[in-house]
């Protein structure tokens, strides 16, 4: 399976735990989150612009940075 | 105000929240929901008062909003 990195402002563990509860959501997704580096990894068969739309559903700037 | 104009009030817990910016993400999420009149969310409170037009929204629709963005949303019990 393709690993995305996505680039998401997050500053705290709010906002960390709210990526993860959305995603979650969405299920078929494995992923890590790196809070300190504002970085998402997520390992999936979604496209990338799906996970990029539920990303953005936490009201925070999302950005895709690429396969990894 | 008009009489077209219609306000409902209501206030949501919010759990989930730590910082500021937290707080402020979900105000500028929210307040540019149709609908939405304004929103003020407490850090301290853990919870958002928002008011909104009643004929776009309901509690339950502001509910799913909060939950949408990855905050455990639940209503308050003592609104009418």
């Amino acid at each position: 399976m393709p690993k995305h990195e996505f680039s998401v402002e997050m500053t705290c563990e709010g906002c960390s735990n709210a990526v993860t509860r959305v995603l979650n959501k969405l299920g078929g997704v494995q992923f890590e989150i790196d809070l300190p580096n504002k970085k998402v990894c997520i390992d999936s068969e979604h496209s990338v612009d799906t996970l990029l739309a539920t990303l953005k559903k936490t009201g925070k700037d999302a950005s895709y940075l690429g396969e990894k | 105000m008009g009489p077209s104009v219609e306000a409902r009030s209501i206030v949501v817990s919010v759990e989930g929240m730590t910082c500021n910016s937290c707080v402020q993400t979900i105000e500028q999420h929210i307040g540019k929901i149709n609908g939405i009149h304004s929103i003020k969310v407490s850090l301290e409170g853990k919870n958002a008062t928002i008011i909104y037009d009643p004929r776009l929204h309901t509690p339950e629709s502001l509910q799913a909003v909060v939950g949408d963005m990855g905050f455990d949303a639940t209503l308050a019990d003592s609104v009418p």
